[in-house]
Parts: C-alpha cells; sequence; structure tokens
C-alpha cells in the first residue's frame, strides 16, 4: 500500500464526510433550536434521493441531477414544514418522549409512502455528464463526482456559518440555542423561528439524499442508516454546533474510510466505539452546551 | 380508594383466568400469537421501569430483550445444555451488561443519557451481527432444541406464563416498593429527589440493571418460543415495539404496558393480515395517540369512569396513586406541594 493509496482513501472518507455534514447541520440545527430529536431526519434524505431519482428520469441523466439538488431540497423542506406546523407545534412544552414518538410515527408513515410512490425496487441515478469522470490524483483515478460533493459540502458550511453569525436569523437562532423561552420573553416570534429552522434542516437533509442518489444506490432503509450515522456525527461534535458537526463529520468519515482499509472486521463497530468514547469522557460532545436542565 | 383497589384485584384475577386456560379454547396459532401477547407484555413492563416510574429514555431495550434470547441460544449451541437453563441465565446476563451499560450511560442526563444508550446498544448489535465464531453472526442461531417437558405449543405456552407471571410479580414488587417510589420522585424532579437526599444515579443504576434483567427474561422466552435468536433482534429500531405498547396502554399505571401488549399484538395482526402498509397504518395511529390522548387506553378508560363516578381524571402528568399514597408516607414533608 503506497502514499497515493493512503490519499485516495482520505479523499473517500472527505467524501463521506462532506455528505454526513450537510445530514448532520441539519439534525443538529433543530436539535439545538428546538431540543428535538428529530428521528424523521432520515426519512427527509430517502424523499430527497427519491425525488431526485424521478427529476432525472424526466430531465434526463446529462444535467438532471442538478435541478434535483434544488426540487430536493423543497420537496423536503415542504415535508418538514407539514409535519412541523401540523405535529411537532402541538407538542412544544410536551414531554420530549412524546416528540420523540411522533417524529418516530413519521418514519414508519414517511418509509411506506415512499414504497407506496416509487415502489420497492432500488433506482439508481445517472451523474450529470461534467462529473461523471474522473482526475487524476497521484496517478489514480478519482471521482470527480467525489470531488463536488467535499465542495458542496464546504459551500453549504460556508453558508450555515453566514447565516448563522452575520445575520438576523443567525442571532435569533443562536439565542435559541441557548433559551428560547427569553428569546420569546424579548419579542421574538419563536414559532416562527422554530418552524424556519425545521424547514432549513429537512431542506438540507433532502438536498444531501438527491446528492447521495448520484453516488449509490436508491432504495427504501436508507432513512435509518443516514439517520444512524447523523446521530453519531451530531453527538460527537455536540448537538447544537456547526463547528462540532463539521468535525464530528470528518472523525466519522475518515474512521469509515480508513477502517474499512485497515481492520475491516471492526469497521462497522467504529462508529459506535467513537460515539461511545467521546460521550463517556465529553458527556456533551466535543463542542456541545452542557443539556439544559 | 378501596373500590379502585378491588376493581384492579378482580382485573388480574381475571386476567390469569383468561391466560391460563387459554390452551383449552385456542389453536397452535392464536396460541402463539397470546406467547407474544405475554412475552411484549413482561418487555414492555420492564421498559416502564424507566420510562414511566423513572423517567429515562433508553434506546437499548431492544438489546437487552435480544441478550436474552442470545443466552438461550448461546447456552444450548456452545455448552450442550437444555436451552430451558439459558432462561435464569438471562437475568444475570441482562443484568450484568445492563449494569456495566448504565455506569457509562448514565454519566449524561436527558438526551445525551438516550443516545449513549443508542451508541452503546448498536455496538452490542454489531458484536452480535460480526462474531461468527460465537454468535454465528447474521445467520443467527435457528432451530434450538426443547426439553421433552416442552414437547407442544400447550406446553410452551404454560411455561412462558409462568415465568412471566413470575416476572410481572417482582416488577409489580419493585414498582409499589419504597425503591419504586424513590424512582418516581427523580422521575418527577432530579433535583429535588437529590436534596431530599436520595443519591440519584445510584438509584438511577439499580433501576437501569433491573429493566435490564427483565427485558431479558422476556427476550429468552422469545427465543424458546420462536426457537431461534438473531441480531436484528438487538437493533434500537425494535426498541420502538415496547415503547409504543406503553404509549398504547398507558405509562402512569403498573398493568398499563399488559393492556396495551393485548392492543398493540392484536392491532400489528389485524393490519399486517389486510393491508401491504402495515407501517403506514400502525405509524397513522400511533401518531394519533400521542397527539389525542398520550395517557393511553388506561388513561381514556380512567376518564370516563372518572367522570362517571365525578371524581377528577388523572391528566398525563398527575402522580399515580400508589406514588402519592406513598409519598405520603416517606417523604412528606419535602414533597407536599409537589408541582406537576
Amino acid at each position: 500500500m503506497g502514499i497515493d493509496d493512503l490519499v485516495i482513501q482520505f479523499l473517500a472518507g472527505l467524501t463521506r464526510a462532506g455528505l454526513l455534514f450537510i445530514v448532520a447541520a441539519g439534525l443538529s440545527l433543530v436539535f439545538g433550536a428546538m431540543r428535538v430529536i428529530n428521528l424523521a431526519h432520515g426519512s427527509m434524505f430517502m424523499v430527497g434521493a427519491f425525488v431526485a431519482s424521478s427529476v432525472v428520469a424526466v430531465a434526463g441523466g446529462e444535467y438532471g441531477l442538478l435541478p434535483a439538488l434544488a426540487v430536493s431540497a423543497v420537496a423536503a423542506a415542504a415535508l418538514g414544514l407539514a409535519i412541523e406546523v401540523g405535529v411537532l407545534r402541538r407538542l412544544y412544552g410536551r414531554e420530549h418522549l412524546l416528540q420523540l414518538l411522533a417524529t418516530f410515527a413519521i418514519v414508519l408513515i414517511v418509509s411506506d409512502l415512499v414504497r407506496l410512490i416509487w415502489g420497492e425496487e432500488n433506482l439508481s441515478v445517472t451523474r450529470p455528464a461534467a462529473l461523471a469522470g474522473s482526475v487524476d490524483v497521484l496517478g489514480s483515478p478519482f471521482p470527480s463526482y467525489n470531488l463536488f460533493i467535499i465542495g458542496l459540502a464546504l459551500a453549504v458550511g460556508g453558508c450555515l456559518w453566514l447565516l448563522i453569525n452575520r445575520t438576523g436569523l443567525g442571532r435569533d437562532i443562536r439565542a435559541a440555542i441557548v433559551d428560547p423561552q427569553m428569546l420569546g420573553g424579548v419579542g421574538v416570534n419563536v414559532t416562527r423561528l422554530f418552524s424556519g429552522v425545521f424547514v432549513l434542516g429537512s431542506g438540507l437533509a433532502g438536498m444531501a439524499g438527491a446528492v447521495a442518489a448520484g453516488s449509490g444506490a436508491v432504495g427504501l432503509g436508507m432513512d435509518m442508516d443516514i439517520l444512524i450515522q447523523a446521530f453519531a456525527v451530531t453527538i460527537i461534535g455536540g448537538l447544537g454546533s456547526i463547528p462540532g458537526a463539521l468535525v464530528g463529520a470528518g472523525i466519522i468519515g475518515l474512521l469509515d474510510a480508513f477502517g474499512i482499509l485497515f481492520v475491516p472486521r471492526l469497521a462497522l463497530s467504529l462508529i459506535f466505539l467513537a460515539m461511545a468514547i467521546v460521550l463517556a469522557v465529553r458527556p456533551s460532545g466535543l463542542f456541545g452546551l452542557p443539556e439544559r436542565a | 380508594m378501596p373500590g379502585a383497589n378491588r376493581l384492579r384485584w378482580l382485573g388480574w384475577v381475571a386476567l390469569l383466568a383468561v391466560a391460563v386456560p387459554a390452551p383449552l379454547v385456542l389453536g397452535e396459532l392464536q396460541l402463539f400469537t397470546a406467547s407474544r401477547i405475554v412475552i411484549f407484555g413482561l418487555w414492555a413492563l420492564s421498559l416502564n421501569l424507566l420510562l414511566g416510574q423513572t423517567g429515562l429514555v433508553s434506546f437499548a431495550h431492544a438489546a437487552f430483550f435480544g441478550i436474552g434470547a442470545y443466552a438461550v441460544g448461546l447456552v444450548w449451541l456452545h455448552l450442550g445444555w437444555s436451552a430451558v437453563i439459558g432462561v435464569p441465565f438471562s437475568l444475570a446476563a441482562g443484568g450484568t451488561i445492563a449494569f456495566l451499560m448504565g455506569l457509562v450511560a448514565l454519566r449524561a442526563v436527558h438526551l445525551y443519557f438516550s443516545m449513549l444508550t443508542l451508541a452503546i446498544s448498536q455496538l452490542l448489535f454489531v458484536l452480535a451481527f460480526t462474531a461468527y465464531d460465537f454468535t454465528l453472526g447474521d445467520n443467527g442461531i435457528h432451530g434450538i432444541e426443547l426439553p421433552p417437558f416442552l414437547a407442544d405449543t400447550s406446553q410452551v405456552y404454560w411455561f412462558v406464563v409462568a415465568v412471566a407471571g413470575f416476572g410481572v410479580l417482582a416488577l409489580g414488587i419493585v414498582w409499589r416498593s419504597p425503591f419504586g417510589a424513590a424512582l418516581q420522585a427523580i422521575r418527577d424532579n432530579r433535583l429535588r429527589a437529590s436534596f431530599i437526599g436520595l443519591h440519584v444515579r445510584r438509584y438511577e443504576l439499580a433501576a437501569f440493571t433491573v429493566a435490564g434483567m427483565f427485558a431479558a427474561l422476556a427476550g429468552s422466552l422469545f427465543a424458546i418460543v420462536n426457537r431461534s435468536a438473531y441480531p436484528g433482534l438487538l437493533d434500537w429500531t425494535q426498541g420502538a415495539v415496547p415503547i409504543f405498547i406503553i404509549l398504547l396502554g398507558g405509562m402512569f399505571r403498573f398493568y398499563g404496558p399488559l393492556v396495551g401488549a393485548i392492543a398493540y399484538v392484536l392491532l400489528e395482526e389485524v393490519v399486517t393480515r389486510e393491508t401491504l402498509y402495515s407501517n403506514l397504518v400502525l405509524g397513522a395511529i400511533f401518531l394519533a395517540i400521542v397527539l389525542i390522548a398520550p395517557t393511553g387506553i388506561t388513561g381514556i378508560v380512567e376518564r370516563v369512569v372518572g367522570r362517571l363516578a365525578r371524581r377528577p381524571s388523572p391528566g398525563l402528568t398527575s402522580l399515580p396513586e400508589p406514588l402519592a399514597e406513598t409519598l405520603a408516607g416517606e417523604f412528606e414533608p419535602s414533597t407536599r406541594d409537589v408541582e406537576t
């Protein structure tokens, strides 16, 4: 195994990390501001992937996936809005457990709706022609679509940073992460803010689903697969922290890539091992605030 | 309330009177359903020790169910002992692993605790999945042989009812004990419970251990009835089953999860028989319960009965009677003004 293999594997890890970051950032935002563990976050991701497959089927494979990114994001965001207004809003101020259970009921409902609409077969989505090839990295070919994913994740991270640190909306979100009651007390419409955050998180998950559709099979069950990994990322990074989600995604993505290379038998358990170790040492994650009483 | 007490005793007697002679009337398939009700009921009761009584949300409860099933499977596979030995062994295995998991997971509180239980239980799931030499990996252990006294379905059913009955009794004693009252005090207000001198984490660890023991016991019965143990049992999404059972039945009564188990298993059978899209129907039903009737079936029944008897109905956050009674005796000065 030469240095070029390690570099390729490193880039593969970063690709995984990029996708995980886009999903986990939304999950983390929703948790941080609303204190809702959204089990349906993976469902938005899956809906995004299936919507992307339909958009590509209609628009053609040559460039279809690029508009699909936007369409999937909007579709998942709309679903998120319906869930927030129709279900979650009735449960704020009630027990966390009820919110958790409601989102799990939505997982069940959405998984069957997707089966009803798109069937049980795995689908595959053609990559846009411009990104279908590969580039040369130290003499080895590396898919240019993967570089696109890394770039997109960085762009999303940059936009989120600007949104949260440089806008009024971001200021409100940061305040909601610390104390939503106080935020309501100073006259901010917290209900509308929560809807906004939930729609943003859902949209990110939907877009990530479209991205994932281009790099692997689209199938039922991808909702729970991504959810558990996104959980690992947000928990390692600290619930509610965007930089935490970035670092967590890097850790999980690279662990995944190098785990398969060096300890294939243990690769599956590395994620959970990392999650347990980080939480046992730092119970609120690397960048997280301690849990509100 | 003597009336309510008498009603409760009548309920238990009626339950036994239905459960014990069931094999005399039911066919083989229906008996299988009845076994599922009993096993899921015990599983949900053990979880409710955490959820309803202590206020701990654990994602690891499927793992303990699976551990119990593997206790039966592994004892039979590797030691060549009778699978039945695995049933008492499951209590020890579940208790030990729950104690160790609790030591780590209870370092965190609230949602972070839940997430730690998720991580560790998935670790166990992956272990069961990948340790081919020990657990036969993702194939699982199938065709577990039962001893001669469990030769036909009725005998298996009676065995399940006897063991589960012991489990229900034990959990009932815990529920109404001073220890159980302390757990309820922790649920209602962790801080205040520590102020009156309870070592909160030690109590939570004890509750987590006991819950793990009896979840494993339920899992061992599952392995006896189905003659198999497989990794899917440990997957965290399976943990939704006992949670929904508790939600259906109502979490603030001891017997709530048993009522829920009857409702859940029958509902699941009807829905999977009648439609291809069972998740859609079940999910919609659960969502409706969360939104409209979070106190479950027992809550609805009590509200109706309470309205008939013209007394205030118990809401979601009101104290269950046994707790109020015990608290009044044990910790009166500091909890008289409990706000809920």
